[in-house]
Formats: C-alpha cells, sequence, structure tokens
C-alpha cells in the first residue's frame, strides 16, 4: 500500500438543507493522477475547494500528507498548487508580474518564475498584460502560479474547460508528464469521461454528492462486461438448436449473443454450431464503452456502492 | 506579513489608485486655491487675526468629504483587483492565513489615505505660502488638522473595506459610502454619539482628540469583527 496523500472521511458538505457533498471517502495516493468525474453539479468542485481551505466541512475529516486539515492548513497549502475552474489572474498585470505577486507571498526564489514560465512555454509572453492573453494562455499562467511553490500535489479543477482541441492536448501533455518529470501527485477534474480516461491512472466517480466508484482505471475497464457476438445464416434455428443443446444464449436483432463466456463456453457454443451445419460469419467481442460505464454509474443515482 | 504587503504593491501597479491618492489632496488644494484666489480680499479680511488657521479650517471643510469618498473608492478598487477575475479563491489557497490577507488590504487602504493625507500636509503649507500668509506656520496644528478627521473615520475605513471585500458587487459598498459622504455633510449637527460626526472633530467637549478616541476604537472594533467574519466565511 503506497502512501496516501489525499484522505477524506464523511467529508459532507451542506447548503441549507441539501448535502452537495454526502460522507465522501477519497482517497489519493502519491504519484498517481486521480480523476475526478462527475457531472456538473455532483459536488466536484465544492470538494476541492473544501480540499484548499476555500470552504469549511460541516462535516467529516480531511487528512493531507497525513495532517489535519483544520490543525495544519497552512503546513498543507504549502505543498499544494491549484488551478480552480476559471483561472484567476490579475488582468492589469504582466505574466512575470502575476507571478511575482504570487512568488513573495510564497517566499520561493526568483529564479523559479523562469523556470515555471518555460514548463508551461509563456516565456515569450512573459511581458504581456494578461488581459490579452487567449483562456488557454491564461489557463496556463494559471497553471504556472500552481507550479511555483514546487508543490508536492497539484489539484486542477476543469483545466481544459473552455479550451479548443489543440489547448486540451497541450493541458492534456502537461498534466501527464508533471508526475513522471517532477514527482508531483495530481487530482484532476472532469465531466468529460474522454479526458479523464487519457491521463488518469486511478479514477472517483461522484454523482449527487456521493463518490460511487474509486478504484484504479483498469479496474473500471473491467466492469466493462464483455459480450461475444455471433453472426450466423439461420439465427433463429442456430438459437433453438444451441437451446437443445443446452446452452443459453440471447437473440437480440438476428444476432446471438453470450454474455460473460469463459473461452471454453464460447469454443464448445461454436463448435456445436458448426457440428450442425451452421454457417459462422463472424465472431465478435463486444466491449462496453467506459462512456456506457458511466452513464450507467451516473445513471443509477449511486445505488451501485 | 510584510510579504503579504510586497504583493498587495505589486498588484496596484498600472491601476488608477495612484493616481486617486495624489488626486485628493490635489483636488482640496486646488479648490482651494480658487476659493482663495476668487475672493483674496473678503477670505483675509475674514481670517485677518489668524491667516493660516483660516486656510486650514477652510481646507478641512473639503478634506472631510474628500477622506470619506475617497476610502470608500479606494477600498471598492482594492478589493475589485481580486473580484474581477475571482482571484480570492488562488489568494485564500495559498498558505497564508485568511487574516492576514484581509489585514493586508485594510493596512493597504490604511497606509494609502495616510499617503494623501500627507500630501494634504505639504500641499496647504505651499498653498499658504503662496498666498503669502507668512512663514509663522502652526505646523502641530496643521499636522492635527490634517491627520486626525482621518483617524476619526477608521469606522467607516473598516466598514467599507468589509463591505467591499464581502461582496462581489460593487454597487452596494460604493451606494453606502457615497450615502455615508453626503450625510456627513450635515455631520456637525448630529449628536456626538453618530460616528459621521467624528471626522469633523466637534464634540460638546470641545476636544478633538476625543473623536480620534472614538473613531480609533469604533474602527478597530469594527476592523475585528470584520476580520472574523473574513475568516470563516467560504471562498467562492
Amino acid at each position: 500500500m503506497s502512501e496516501l496523500i489525499i484522505e477524506t472521511k464523511n467529508l459532507t458538505k451542506k447548503f441549507g438543507a441539501t448535502r452537495v457533498v454526502n460522507h465522501v471517502d477519497m482517497q489519493v495516493k502519491k504519484g498517481e493522477i486521480y480523476g475526478f468525474l462527475g457531472p456538473n453539479g455532483a459536488g466536484k468542485t465544492t470538494t476541492i475547494r473544501m480540499l484548499l481551505g476555500l470552504a469549511r466541512p460541516s462535516k467529516g475529516s480531511i487528512h493531507m500528507f497525513g495532517k489535519d486539515i483544520r490543525k495544519e492548513k497552512l503546513a498543507i497549502l504549502r505543498k499544494v498548487g491549484s488551478l480552480v475552474e476559471y483561472p484567476s489572474y490579475y488582468g492589469h498585470l504582466t505574466a512575470r508580474e502575476n507571478l511575482e505577486a504570487v512568488r513573495v507571498l510564497l517566499d520561493v526564489p526568483k529564479s523559479r518564475i523562469d523556470e515555471v514560465l518555460s514548463i508551461v512555454r509563456l516565456t515569450k509572453d512573459a511581458k504581456r498584460p494578461v488581459k490579452g492573453f487567449s483562456l488557454g494562455m491564461k489557463q496556463r499562467l494559471g497553471i504556472a502560479t500552481a507550479l511555483l511553490g514546487n508543490p508536492e500535489l497539484l489539484i486542477l479543477d476543469e483545466p481544459t474547460n473552455g479550451l479548443d482541441p489543440s489547448g486540451i492536448l497541450e493541458m492534456r501533455e502537461l498534466i501527464k508528464s508533471m508526475p513522471k518529470e517532477h514527482g508531483i501527485t495530481i487530482v484532476v477534474s472532469s465531466h468529460l469521461l474522454s479526458e479523464i480516461d487519457q491521463m488518469a491512472t486511478q479514477v472517483g466517480i461522484i454523482t449527487k454528492g456521493r463518490i460511487i466508484f474509486q478504484d484504479s482505471i483498469h479496474k473500471l475497464r473491467e466492469q466493462a462486461s464483455s459480450s461475444i457476438k455471433l453472426t450466423v445464416n439461420d439465427v433463429e434455428a442456430a438459437w433453438k438448436t444451441l437451446l437443445s443443446n443446452g446452452f443459453t444464449t440471447d437473440l437480440v436483432q438476428n444476432n446471438i449473443y453470450i454474455d460473460n463466456g469463459t473461452d471454453d463456453h464460447v469454443a464448445a457454443i461454436v463448435k456445436s454450431l458448426v457440428e450442425h451445419d451452421f454457417s459462422i460469419y463472424r465472431v465478435e467481442e463486444q466491449k462496453k464503452s467506459l462512456e456506457e460505464i458511466f452513464l450507467e454509474l451516473t445513471g443509477k443515482e449511486g445505488g451501485l456502492l | 506579513m510584510i510579504r503579504v504587503m510586497l504583493s498587495e504593491f505589486i498588484k496596484i501597479k498600472r491601476k488608477l489608485i495612484l493616481f486617486l491618492i495624489i488626486l485628493g489632496p490635489l483636488g482640496v488644494i486646488g479648490l482651494q486655491a480658487a476659493n482663495f484666489g476668487l475672493r483674496y480680499d473678503w477670505l483675509t479680511s475674514q481670517y485677518k487675526e489668524d491667516l493660516w488657521r483660516g486656510l486650514i479650517g477652510e481646507v478641512t471643510m473639503l478634506s472631510v468629504p474628500t477622506i470619506l469618498i475617497g476610502l470608500t473608492i479606494l477600498t471598492s478598487m482594492i478589493a475589485n483587483i481580486e473580484h474581477q477575475t475571482n482571484a480570492w479563491k488562488q489568494l485564500v489557497a495559498l498558505p497564508v492565513s485568511k487574516m492576514k490577507i484581509f489585514a493586508g488590504k485594510a493596512l493597504l487602504s490604511f497606509i494609502l489615505l495616510f499617503v494623501s493625507c500627507l500630501l494634504l500636509f505639504f500641499g496647504t503649507i505651499i498653498l499658504g505660502l503662496s498666498l503669502r500668509f507668512g512663514t509663522a506656520i502652526p505646523l502641530f496644528y496643521l499636522l492635527k488638522m490634517c491627520f486626525f478627521p482621518f483617524l476619526a473615520a477608521m469606522p467607516f475605513l473598516a466598514l467599507q473595506t468589509w463591505l467591499a471585500i464581502s461582496m462581489k458587487n460593487q454597487a452596494i459598498p460604493l451606494t453606502t459610502g457615497i450615502l455615508g459622504t453626503i450625510v456627513s455633510l450635515y455631520g456637525t449637527g448630529f449628536p456626538d454619539w453618530m460616528p459621521l460626526k467624528w471626522p469633523w472633530l466637534v464634540n460638546e467637549w470641545d476636544e478633538p482628540v476625543y473623536s480620534v478616541l472614538f473613531g480609533v476604537a469604533t474602527g478597530l472594533v469594527l476592523y475585528l469583527l470584520s476580520l472574523i467574519d473574513f475568516s470563516r466565511r467560504d471562498v467562492k
């Protein structure tokens, strides 16, 4: 078991009577890219706000780096870099001045500004006022600001929101390179499964304030129960023959489906069909896409776990 | 705290805030220059016993509302730097306590207004000298009349800082501040417990220091209350 960077227990946030975040037990291990996934309004941002000390939990505890956030908030925040939703910046200042305003607060050496500017490739634009930046550049400046204090944990809330495809690609490459090159643990939230699928190693799915899935991305893919689709010449007769031979299969739209069949099971069915002189055109594996799993999980309103 | 202030001063670069700090005292002195220029004979006969005191009195008449409207605009502009792109969330997520963040904003307003009062002090001297009122300047009295109204206005600085920071919509703090300024024009007629009377330094004991003491004490209480409120509040 590797070291836990973030551990929340029964984390709850109430706005009035509604529980926006409801008994969330989040666990993020060191060196992972934790994809925090959920539809809009599921409680992702509220959870992240609580992790950053921007909002107080109504109930439950948050431990980061093994420290309690209620007791050692500043010590924790020193090791955390963050970018929450839309980038925050001071438009009238240049990129460099923006970083300088944060640098003096963090008390890191001036040379760090050049380092982070080159990481996000803004060195050339460092002397321009930020209000003239494109959204992608502002977002990159946000990442640079987050990296300024040499964080061990980077919390990014919807970092690809509003970016064009090339901006998204750039952001994704940047995020993926962090754990490798700088040994940083990352929590990245998104409402797009494809985003998380392409960068995360761990996934937490939240909907209506509850975590309904939390494990490695491989485990999530395994949930994609596969089935074998058979295309044969006389479907109805084939299905009946199989049934009389003791094989239960599904007949859907002129195809025969075998659910969760082991390799031997599938082989036996194929063999039986061949012996009864059916022509087998295709034997295909049908896998549910992650998108379908996600919809299935979130659609059932957290009744899964 | 020094680091917080450094950061605050970086953030007001290229903003009109610094211009405003000069504009306030410049406006007051400019208007009094026009006032004395146009009715020089009448005013000098009015104040013939003590020309300097006369001038300082006239300056104070304008400086009190200027301080009030000035601090309203100033606190709003300072808070708006963070409101514009909701930089609060970035600022509060840094390893700096929320108390220090709030204190930094309040201290910045205080320092800038202090500089304004200092400029008013020198401006009045220059105006008096150019009006040929002689060199027997009542420096201590002038110092008092430049800084006492500002110190007595501390409750408003605390209130406006709190309003400007806790509300994203700056129309509310600006309206309160402007209304306060207008009402304060009639401040001398109010009972002594009215904070809007304090910057005029008038009270039944005829001791300006009392107004200052009330102002500073009430200001501190309000400041501490808003400090606590800000540190408990969730950041949007």
